[in-house]
């Protein structure tokens, strides 16, 4: 049998009871022509250096685990064939993220930012289990679905410019799921969504790069969504502004 | 001062919006024939005061020019704080927003007085 | 308004983890690589946007003190550099408008009742087709047409 040909992955490295600062440390390793990036690191871990920590799971681009930057850019580790890649392949821990050890990040933040945007249906009054289901057709489920898909795998926030320059925004995942909601014929929350979207590090902090959706691997679009959010919000405030506007939910 | 953006911050982004729209649309046209073809000789009725008078002060005109004057300036002044924001400018975004927005306003007062005096 | 700084503490979470992490890193490349070439070339296309208008603002004041000032504006406008600077204007902002009518389409909500959006190669023709025409309309009735 022939032998496998070899690739060097380059992966950042951090122990915070050794290391000062992220280090990188080299392996050669052989190679599988179907390989994803997910399956090198899997095979160092098994192989070569059982230290090494990453976070993977379903290995089928549903679960959100495994987003890292490889060669400088977010990717999907399960998703990204290794064969795309030169000789020298760079992993290292999603940009924009503290990180808590080698190539896992501290997630904690998106949570938070998660929950501001009260991701679930907000109604004035939850309807009684007797008056049947809620009716939504095709086209109405429509409106919002592509929103819905997000899996939670953070690359939008490692890919966007004003993540890393203003800390305090939502980012991507968090708006587009606000917006997804605000759009669902279920929901009746949009007032105080809006509210929040207004809001310190809102979405008027997007300046449109894009990059959130370029990188976003189940093609969600929060760029678009945020977008379409905006001017949705500027007509929320304009109408909070008119007599008989006002009120909440 | 970033809290005082941010509370007129839906209004800032719909003159934004519509600078851009508007800048965008009217803007090349007036580069390439006040600022390239008339100089260089090209277009001599452009450069003329009578033809521009009797343009600028038909109510079209006057509606068009205070739109290409104040709405870009809006536009442009929103593009050039984001621009500040992304090379790390966060500590400075109130007073660089502020004086981006004044400028904006002030040139949209001047040009309601511009054309409101032809 | 939190004291985060930009960069550094990009997703720093309101509570201390249990270990110490390390810094944030700002995405690769920022601002030299390609891929932020268009969106940082619409950003600046902003000076464009103001430098302009506030030069349409100069031509129309002057034009308001009478046809000398007018005279002495169009004649300042001859300078290479405002040339250069005019045309150089023209391209960038032509550019700047058919990337925003490229972005256009997924600003828009999907459906507005029972109005559905057009598919985004129909609106981009489209609004491209407007700016064309409009950029031709403004040129005539500035050259003289009208």
């Amino acid at each position: 049998m022939a032998e496998l040909p070899k690739k060097t992955i380059v992966v950042t490295r951090f122990d915070p009871d050794k290391d000062e600062a992220p280090r990188q440390q080299r392996y050669e390793i052989p190679v599988e022509p179907d390989w994803k990036v997910l399956d090198a690191l899997n095979y160092i871990k098994d192989n070569v250096d059982p230290t090494l920590s990453h976070r993977w799971s379903c290995r089928m681009a549903v679960c959100g685990s495994c987003g890292m930057n490889v060669d400088g850019d977010a990717k999907l580790t399960c998703k990204d064939a290794l064969s795309d890649y030169g000789d020298v392949v760079e992993v290292a821990p999603l940009a924009n993220f503290p990180v808590i050890r080698d190539l896992v990040v501290e997630i904690e933040a998106f949570m938070e930012k998660f929950q501001k945007v009260k991701p679930f249906i907000l109604r004035a009054k939850e309807l009684a289990v007797e008056a049947g289901p809620t009716h939504q057709s095709p086209a109405e489920l429509d409106d919002y679905r592509q929103f819905s898909m997000c899996i939670n795998c953070m690359l939008c926030y490692a890919a966007c410019p004003v993540v890393s320059n203003e800390p305090d925004f939502l980012g991507p995942a968090a708006i587009a799921l606000g917006h997804r909601y605000n759009l669902d014929t279920r929901d009746e929350g949009q007032r105080e969504r809006h509210a929040v979207f207004r809001d310190d590090g809102g979405i008027f902090s997007c300046s449109f790069a894009n990059e959130c959706s370029r990188v976003c691997p189940k093609h969600v679009d929060p760029a678009g969504a945020i977008q379409q959010a905006k001017l949705q919000n500027v007509i929320d405030w304009v109408t909070r502004l008119l007599p008989g506007g006002g009120g909440e939910r | 001062m970033r809290r005082v953006l941010l509370v007129l911050e839906p209004i800032i982004w719909g003159l934004f919006s519509a600078g851009m729209m508007v800048g965008g649309l009217l803007l090349p046209a007036w580069a390439l024939v006040m600022g390239v073809a008339g100089p260089l000789g090209f277009a001599p009725t452009a450069t003329s005061y009578d033809h521009f008078h009797a343009v600028a002060s038909h109510p079209l005109g006057r509606l068009v020019l205070l739109a290409a004057i104040a709405l870009p300036l809006w536009g442009g002044a929103h593009h050039l704080r984001h621009l500040w924001l992304d090379f790390g400018g966060l500590r400075s975004d109130g007073l660089v927003g502020t004086l981006c927005y004044l400028v904006a306003g002030i040139g949209s007062g001047l040009a309601i007085v511009a054309v409101a005096r032809l | 308004m939190s004291e985060l700084r930009p960069g550094v503490d990009a997703m720093r979470p309101a509570r201390a983890g249990a270990t110490r992490t390390a810094d944030s890193r700002p995405p690769d490349g920022f601002p030299g690589a390609s891929r932020y070439r268009g969106y940082l070339g619409f950003g600046f296309g902003g000076f464009f946007l103001v430098t302009v208008s506030l030069l349409v603002l100069r031509a129309v004041w002057a034009l308001g003190n009478g046809e000398a000032a007018w005279d002495r504006v169009q004649q300042s406008f001859q300078n290479p550099i405002y040339v250069l600077f005019h045309a150089l204007a023209f391209l960038w902002l032509t550019w700047f408008t058919l990337r925003l009518f490229r972005l256009f389409p997924k600003t828009q909500p999907k459906r507005i009742g029972p109005l559905e959006r057009p598919p985004d190669a129909l609106l981009v023709a489209g609004l491209s087709g407007v700016f064309v025409v409009v950029t031709l309309v403004v040129a005539a009735i500035l050259w003289g047409a009208f």
